[in-house]
């Protein structure tokens, strides 16, 4: 009985110090990456978790800290973030903090010197310092470079190999091959002595270019200098440095920057931004009605077909159900291959030469048709059931009154049918409002016109355009296509409560 | 007699047209499967030959590493399970036994949130994933801790309208006779509540299960490496484009990746149905 007794108090103790123990760590590096945002949360995590479970404060709380803290960090914040990044600029070339960008553009901003002179490198280290040994064969001229000096060397004193490249030298600590390579990276950073204001900036892990800054930051005036030509390049607000006599000519990289609602000015004023989105916006409307009119009228068909006892129903409906059982996304990759136009199933079933997914229509047809296969089952099954719950008097009496079966269908049973399963229609309407996996695997949104860089295809629906825009094309610009998720967010939400006032689900909970 | 006929000839034409419709693709997945030349192009809709060369080439072909899909998946789709089940079941009983203020507010933002679908936040859930990954690469974006964590997410919302339908149905008379036995919320949820509910439990889990499985785009964003994919996200990358010459593997894999969930599907069709009457689609 002890053990009972002790058990499950030693299991918690030994969860919460694991928990509290990898939380620890997981913050400590976080702060060691000026990651405080997600630092601040962690922290907060772990005190919550302390307090809840070390504590008996509130008991419902044991029960929902572990999905409240999923839900926030996983479901809320990104929602929240996604607002937020709405408001700014934040695509390729805009994607790094200011910070990040000036120490960039510092960096890439050199000019090399009017010969475009370059040496041969190797690196290594001398005197425990970063460094390269340089040579130049032409001039026989050697000398070894770290940041801060640079030390001539004889001919004597090097070996050299064959091309005349010097591969030693006294004190230089030369990087083997394999630690060439990895070292590259951190070594391509670092500029190595030369003359005056000239440096050595390394091209690749075996050469290295004379080169002297061209950009100077001037940091009480927020701006870039050029020291060559003395134009100035100053915020351009919208995450640039830009020319003040061109406002064309920006320095890259850029960083991300709150640009407020210019996201959703363009989508208002900016007819290239705002055509696509409708026509795309305008698909999303029918293909989910069609969607939904398809899938339950086919369902709603099947169900009056099987609303009778006829020989082999329990088979056909087994049938019926085996495209909802398989999973979806095999289903559409299946289907996918049998439109393919070459080799496709249905091209040669129907011994036709359809370029199903190179030509729009034809491509809308198929996803809906594809759609009609994947849904018809579920409103089989939904329909089957209501039917069901219909009571028979209704209908006989109406019967016994002399209407005839298709009065009864239209008057009687459909009305009734449709006011239960209505909920459930504007469900899957909002269902395939967003229906992501289909349109992607299916089409990919296609047909649409690369060599315009169009990125709306033609069955594009909201939501994997915006996938497109955010992760799909050259430039990934998130800032934009979050500015569309919260557009869809508040869809989204209208459609639902409209679905919820219908089906007053809510008041259940009360 | 005849009229009786007429009516059972429209009824079965329709189940016999919506069933071809229905086991087209089925069929045809099936006999590319079995056909020795692998393509996608069948010149007869009836099977001339019988081979199991693609399904050999599924399991030794190095390039495909299957098996390894297969097990990420089931891995993956078996802790989300568990895990989320755990939470949403905990959640369910305190919504369903527990007195606290802002329950109704509580239970009604926890429905509101949970239909919008994780996609929408795609962007942002990248971006943070990205920065955990700066500092602690085991669980950023591009691992498959970092994918459960997002999937984990979505565990209190997703199945709480059948648990707590499950568990209003408990009698609280159990409960009642706990409590007047000493025993705490805690000790109630686990010694009575927990051993009740393990069918529905198992149930539920099962649906989860089937639910990660089916889940592509998260998947997509966060597998990049070839031996940490799921099989949706594999077998799409590995038909990506080639329709034509990798159609017989593909053809196999999916049908050994689409058996058990089938099988799972239609032994939980009486929970399924009434899932589906509660509002919920499935994906």
């Amino acid at each position: 009985m002890k053990i009972n007794f002790y058990l499950p108090k030693i299991l918690k103790y030994i969860t919460l110090l694991l928990v509290f123990s990898l939380l620890l760590l997981i913050i400590q590096s976080a702060i060691a990456t000026r990651e405080f945002q997600i630092a601040i949360f962690l922290v907060l995590a772990l005190i919550l978790i302390a307090i809840t479970y070390l504590s008996s404060i509130s008991v419902p709380l044991k029960f929902f800290l572990p999905g409240i803290l999923f839900l926030t960090a996983f479901v809320i914040a990104p929602i929240l973030y996604t607002v937020v990044m709405s408001t700014f600029k934040y695509q390729t070339g805009n994607y790094i903090s200011k910070e990040e960008s000036i120490e960039r553009i510092k960096l890439l901003a050199t000019t090399p010197d009017e010969s475009g002179t370059t040496f041969d490198i190797v690196l290594g280290k001398y005197d425990n310092q970063f460094a390269v040994l340089a040579s130049n064969p032409i001039d026989q001229q050697y000398f070894i470079s770290t940041p801060t000096n640079k030390i001539n060397i004889g001919i004597d004193q090097v070996d050299i190999d064959e091309n005349g490249v010097a591969l030693k030298a006294p004190n230089f600590d030369a990087a083997t091959v394999l630690e060439s390579s990895e070292l590259d990276q951190q070594y391509s950073t670092i500029r190595f002595k030369y003359e005056g204001d000239y440096f050595i900036l390394l091209e690749g892990s075996s050469v290295g270019a004379v080169v002297r800054q061209s950009f100077n930051y001037n940091q009480d005036a927020d701006r870039f200098e050029n020291l060559i030509d003395d134009q100035v390049y100053t915020d351009n607000g919208a995450g640039n440095f830009a020319n003040i006599n061109d406002p064309e000519d920006v320095l890259q990289p850029g960083w991300r920057s709150p640009i407020w609602f210019s996201h959703y000015m363009d989508i208002v004023r900016n007819e290239k931004v705002r055509d696509p989105l409708i026509s795309v916006f305008i698909w999303t409307v029918v293909f989910a009605s069609l969607t939904v009119l398809t899938q339950f009228g086919l369902g709603l068909l099947v169900a009056m077909a099987m609303n009778k006892a006829i020989r082999g129903r329990k088979i056909y409906r087994s049938i019926f159900i085996l495209p909802y059982a398989m999973p979806s996304i095999m289903s559409i990759l299946i289907w996918a291959g049998m439109f393919n136009t070459e080799f496709g199933a249905i091209n040669t079933l129907f011994n036709s030469e359809i370029a199903w997914f190179q030509n729009p229509n034809f491509s809308r047809f198929a996803v809906i048709l594809v759609n009609l296969w994947l849904g018809f089952p579920y409103f089989y099954l939904i329909t089957s059931g209501a039917m069901q719950a219909i009571p028979g008097e209704l209908s006989e009496a109406a019967q016994i009154d002399g209407a005839t079966p298709r009065q009864v269908f239209s008057r009687i049973t459909l009305p009734l049918l449709l006011k239960i399963v209505s909920p459930l229609l504007v469900a899957s309407f909002a269902f395939n409002f967003n229906n992501f996996n289909l349109i992607y695997l299916l089409t990919g949104g296609g047909p649409r016109n690369d060599l315009d860089g169009e990125v709306a295809g033609a069955t594009d629906i909201l939501i994997s355009y915006t996938y497109r825009i955010a992760f799909g094309t050259n430039v990934q610009d998130l800032g934009f296509a979050s500015a569309i998720s919260v557009i869809i967010f508040f869809i989204v939400a209208t459609i639902s409560l409209f679905g919820i006032r219908k089906s007053k689900v809510l008041d259940s909970f009360s | 007699m005849k009229k009786q006929f007429g009516d059972n000839l429209w009824r079965h034409t329709v189940a016999i047209s919506v069933s071809l419709f229905a086991l087209f693709p089925l069929y045809l997945i099936i006999i590319s499967s079995f056909n020795p030349t692998g393509s996608l192009k069948i010149t007869s809709f009836i099977p001339s030959s019988f081979s199991l060369v693609n399904y050999e080439k599924l399991f030794n072909d190095p390039t495909i590493p299957y098996l390894v899909w297969m097990k990420n998946t089931v891995v993956i789709s078996s802790v989300v399970a568990v895990v989320s089940v755990v939470i949403g079941a905990s959640a369910a009983f305190a919504f369903s036994r527990l007195k606290f203020k802002g329950k109704k507010t509580g239970i009604q933002f926890l429905f509101l949130v949970q239909m919008f679908p994780a996609i929408l936040a795609l962007s942002a859930v990248y971006v943070i994933m990205e920065r955990v990954y700066k500092f602690a690469p085991t669980i950023g974006l591009g691992t498959q801790p970092g994918l459960l964590l997002v999937y984990l997410g979505g565990a209190m919302g997703v199945n709480i309208w059948l648990l707590k339908g499950f568990v209003d149905s408990i009698p609280i008379d159990l409960d009642e006779a706990a409590k007047v036995d000493g025993a705490t919320a805690m000790q109630t949820y686990w010694q009575i509540f927990i051993p009740l509910a393990a069918p529905i439990l198992a149930v539920v889990s099962l649906l989860s299960f089937i639910g990660t499985f089916n889940e592509f785009i998260l998947a997509r964003l966060f597998l990049v490496d070839m031996n940490s994919r799921t099989v949706a996200v594999g077998l799409q990358g590995f038909i990506g484009g080639q329709y034509s010459e990798n159609w017989g593997a593909f053809a196999a894999g999916s049908i050994i990746a689409s058996i058990p969930i089938v099988i799972i599907f239609l032994s939980l069709q009486k929970y399924i149905i009434s899932g589906l009457t509660a509002g919920s689609v499935k994906g």
